[in-house]
């Protein structure tokens, strides 16, 4: 840890251990331990930095107990950045020892509870088929036990034929376009749940915006999550380059987790270049409210619906209004119900339901209350991530609560 | 002194590997507490029943390794801290509300139950537990009855020995005992709930806590009132004491703390006044009305700038979130916090509040004063940076002045935080020889072997 940046060390003098991270962390909620909490994660920063303490396993072991949800940092007295000093130690690690945590943490807990893979193999499928994967060096990994991810791949039935990039025109527009935006899709979108993706380009079309949907890979998470800058910032570079070749009004994302990496992009690429695409980034949800100010004529069906906060949304501008005024506006369609705890992370992190499936799913439990609670039939989120792991604790729990994307709603509106 | 193996897997056998901490970089999590002192235990152990807090320390007298009771280690005078040696005992695993009971008003509940959680548990049911430590969120009941825990609402309803009836505990020779009970009144023996509370885990370990509970206030009313002159602040608290107002808190904070909180959440608060006083009035409908009026009288007699005042719950949790993010945000002046809550006779505020700041300039600190200035409880806060060994000397010699003024004024070294190591040089000008003396005898009746939690207090 000494090369750590100047701001980041400071942030951890910042720390008061006053242990009120406690409180909203949900990992320390379901483990009850001190290592996990942010108060921990920092003392232990803090003998790194001084060299008391070396990069270990168990080191490594309890920098990967973090969903980097922000729970923390969002309500610290002293605004110390948990979350942030948690990746930058990862990066470390990763600077240091060459070892993803992904890799071992495959090796340790995925392996024990390969039975019940059902959510993590769909993830481990978008792994393989963004070609991450070998980025992040886990083929050797996969390799080890072929059986398991033939086990893994029969368990992907709703994975969709193909890449709905390919399948979409580069272009969608109409007669006099009001606005023209490119579209960063996300691998859920583009792999998993078309159906996201074709809800935002029947809203654009309804609206009278002209969608260009670039060529782009993986916006970076995982590897930035696990510490690997490296491929991080290969992505993030080549999405840059990508989307400069064509002058738009708004880059939209339908994914919460997208857009805060590109909103982060300007401090984690290092680059001057992103800072020029900050005012242009924008949830779908708050674009076709804030942006198109949608009215829709919604037929009267009357179902209750509830909302999800991402925590990667929740941070952003009006993140936690916007999709709460849309599907206000989706009355009396359907009628909005606020659950209980709306903005706790669901646990699905990135890479964190494989790694950590039955804490992860432990977490998600508490969400799956909140949901029955609520009375609602829909549950609605704006991150594919989340939706995933949603329906899987949903089924888990033998619930009939459907989870959709907001756009799909939206569209489901437009007959 | 070093645990032996044997002795180890002796306290896995009865707690349960899972219930162990043995890695260097788990316990390092275990070093610390509110305040800048540190110590890494030689184990971590989270027991889950008395039974086996019981077996722990007589394990403990047997082997003579110290035993440090811990709950959520949020306390401010090092109490929890373990010596760099024997086990950290945290009991936060032990967190059941077993009973509230409305006929009897009274609930029993384990150590580990956190205050927030209890407080919110009760209220769902009509009744009170006034004692509001501003860590309720995180800080266990546990934790509250062994430093006797107060907070802004001790005012008017007192701290949180004025709540525990009963007690079970296990003595430091690992004994299970049980004090008091479920009644008011109890004067049988001698009243050991009471020595046990604010005991600072080193006469026993508290397992199960009785405490008396109190219908909740009908109506309440919170004011901020914003002061341009510190001392009027100061004066006004005692005006509204003079006249027989009794607000539920009464909390002072000054500039310096204004501006650390603001700068984090916003909330509003002038940068340029010199102190806001936070009043929070609770009762009947009309009494309520009347003393919010006679508060106004008050403090506008006393040249307040401007008074805000809110009845809903959520205003009011505004106003309350800047006075809970003091204690943490004043970090940003300087990393390592002092934290004193030396304590005066409340007619004494404005003299004590003017002692600070000549000490604050005497010696060039920043000392921002804020607390429970309805009981005389303020906390000044020294801010210094522990690395430099220069600033350290001079906030050595303000702590010295503190205490020194507290006292002069017939006040005490601490009124909620307790003596833990921070305090306990000073405890003889207080306790003179013969208090100390008398500290040490019970402490060497009751535990002999000098297993719980020792090196603190004295
Ligand atoms: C931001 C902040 C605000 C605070 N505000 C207040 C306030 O307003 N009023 C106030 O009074 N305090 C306040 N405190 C101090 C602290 O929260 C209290 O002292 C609290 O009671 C400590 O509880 P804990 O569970 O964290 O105990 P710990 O810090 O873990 O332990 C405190 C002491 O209790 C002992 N102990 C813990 N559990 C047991 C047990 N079951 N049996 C025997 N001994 C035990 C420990 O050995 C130690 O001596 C504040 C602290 C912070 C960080
Ligand atoms: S990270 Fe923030 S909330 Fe947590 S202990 Fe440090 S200062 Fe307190
Ligand atoms: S980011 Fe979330 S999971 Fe990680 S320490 Fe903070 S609150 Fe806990």
């Amino acid at each position: 840890m000494k090369d750590m940046d100047k701001n980041h060390f400071e942030s951890l003098n910042k720390c008061s251990r006053c242990g009120g991270c406690q409180a909203h962390c949900p990992i320390f909620y379901e483990t009850g331990r001190e290592p996990f909490v942010a108060r921990g994660k920092i003392e232990l920063l803090e003998n790194l930095q001084s060299g008391k303490l070396t990069w270990n396993d168990k080191l490594a072991d309890i920098f990967s107990m973090c969903l980097l949800c922000g729970a923390c940092a969002e309500n610290c007295p002293n605004g110390v950045p948990a979350d942030k000093l948690v990746m930058m130690a990862r990066k470390d690690l990763v600077a240091n020892n060459g070892l993803p945590i992904i890799k071992k943490n495959v090796f340790q807990h995925l392996l024990r509870y390969n039975g019940r893979l059902n959510l993590a193999g769909k993830i481990l499928y978008l792994y393989q088929k963004t070609g991450l994967q070998k980025l992040l060096r886990i083929s050797r990994v996969l390799n080890l036990m072929p059986n398991d991810l033939a086990k893994i791949e029969r368990l992907l039935p709703e994975v969709a034929s193909g890449s709905f990039r390919k399948i979409v025109p580069f272009r969608s527009t109409v007669d006099n376009p009001r606005l023209k935006v490119a579209y960063f899709t996300g691998c859920v979108t583009n792999l998993i749940n078309h159906n996201v993706g074709y809800s935002i380009l029947k809203i654009l079309k309804a609206c009278g915006v002209e969608v260009i949907i670039p060529k782009q890979g993986c916006c970076g998470v995982p590897a930035f999550a696990s510490g690997d800058f490296t491929t991080g910032k290969f992505l993030g570079e080549q999405n840059i380059k990508e989307f400069a070749r064509e002058d738009v009004d708004y880059i939209i994302f339908d994914c919460a987790s997208c857009l805060s990496t590109w909103l982060d992009y300007p401090e984690l690429l290092e680059s001057e270049e992103a800072l020029k695409f900050s005012d242009k980034l924008m949830d779908v949800n708050r674009f076709l409210v804030e942006i198109l100010d949608i009215k829709i004529e919604c037929p009267e069906i009357g179902k209750k619906v509830t909302y999800h906060d991402p925590c990667h949304l929740k941070r952003t501008e009006n993140g936690k209004k916007a999709p709460r005024e849309l599907l206000s506006r989706l009355s009396p369609a359907y009628e909005y119900v606020e659950m209980g705890l709306a903005d706790r992370c669901c646990g699905s992190a990135g890479s964190f339901n494989i790694s950590h499936y039955r804490l992860s799913q432990k977490v998600a439990n508490r969400k799956v209350k909140s949901i029955k609670e609520s009375g609602a039939e829909i549950v609605t989120s704006a991150c594919p991530s989340c939706m995933m792991q949603l329906s899987h604790a949903l089924k888990n729990e033998k619930s009939d609560v459907v989870v959709n994307h907001l756009v799909e709603l939206v569209a489901g509106c437009l007959q | 002194m070093e645990l032996e193996l044997n002795t180890v897997q002796q306290i896995i056998e009865i707690v349960g590997e899972d219930n162990v901490l043995t890695n260097l970089e788990e316990r390092i999590c275990y070093s610390y507490d509110g305040t800048f002192q540190r110590g890494i235990p030689e184990l971590v152990v989270f027991p889950a029943n008395t039974q086996e807090v019981a077996e722990i320390v007589k394990l403990a007298n047997k082997e003579k390794f110290p035993v440090f009771p811990r709950g959520a280690g949020t306390g401010l005078s090092g109490g929890s801290i373990p010596m760099s040696s024997g086990v950290a005992l945290v009991l936060t695993r032990m967190n059941k509300i077993k009973e509230i009971n409305s006929e009897d008003m009274l609930a029993v509940l384990e150590p580990g139950v956190i205050t927030g959680h209890f407080n919110q548990e009760v209220e769902k049911l009509g009744l009170y537990y006034p004692p509001d430590p501003a860590s309720l969120k995180t800080c266990t009941m546990g934790g509250n009855i062994a430093e006797n825990a107060g907070g802004p609402r001790a005012f008017k309803y007192g701290v949180t020995k004025d709540y525990v009836l009963g007690l079970e505990v296990v003595t430091p020779q690992g004994e299970i005992m049980h004090t008091g009970g479920r009644t008011v009144k109890n004067v049988t023996g001698y009243d050991l709930t009471r020595l046990l509370t604010g005991s600072e885990g080193t006469l026993g370990i508290i397992t199960e806590i009785t405490v008396r509970l109190l219908p909740k206030p009908k109506e309440i009313r919170t004011a901020l009132v914003i002061f341009d002159k510190l001392e009027d602040a100061a004066s006004s608290v005692t005006a509204i004491i003079r006249n027989g107002v009794i607000p539920a808190t009464l909390e002072l904070m000054d500039q310096i703390a204004i501006k650390c909180v603001e700068n984090f959440n916003h909330l509003g608060l002038p940068l340029d006044a010199e102190a806001v006083l936070l009043i929070e009035v609770d009762g009947g409908k009309n009494q309520v009305e009347e003393d919010i009026i006679s508060i106004e009288e008050i403090c506008q007699n006393h040249h307040c700038r401007k008074i805000h005042i809110a009845s809903l719950a959520e205003e009011r949790e505004k106003l309350w979130k800047a006075r809970r993010a003091v204690s943490s945000a004043i970090v940003q002046l300087k990393p390592t916090k002092i934290s004193e809550d030396a304590t005066v006779p409340r007619s004494k505020i404005p003299e004590m509040v003017k002692r600070l700041r000549e000490i604050a300039s005497k010696y060039n600190l920043h000392i921002p004063v804020f607390g429970h200035a309805g009981d005389g409880n303020l906390h000044p806060n020294i801010l210094a940076d522990k690395n430099n060994k220069e600033e350290m000397e001079r906030v050595q010699k303000a702590v010295d002045e503190i205490f020194h003024a507290a006292l002069e004024l017939r006040g005490t070294l601490s009124g909620e935080h307790g003596i833990g190591i921070m305090k306990k040089p000073y405890l003889q000008w207080e306790l003179g020889e013969v208090g100390i003396e008398y500290l040490r005898a019970i402490k060497r009746a009751v535990d002999p072997n000098n297993i719980l939690n020792p090196g603190k207090v004295f």
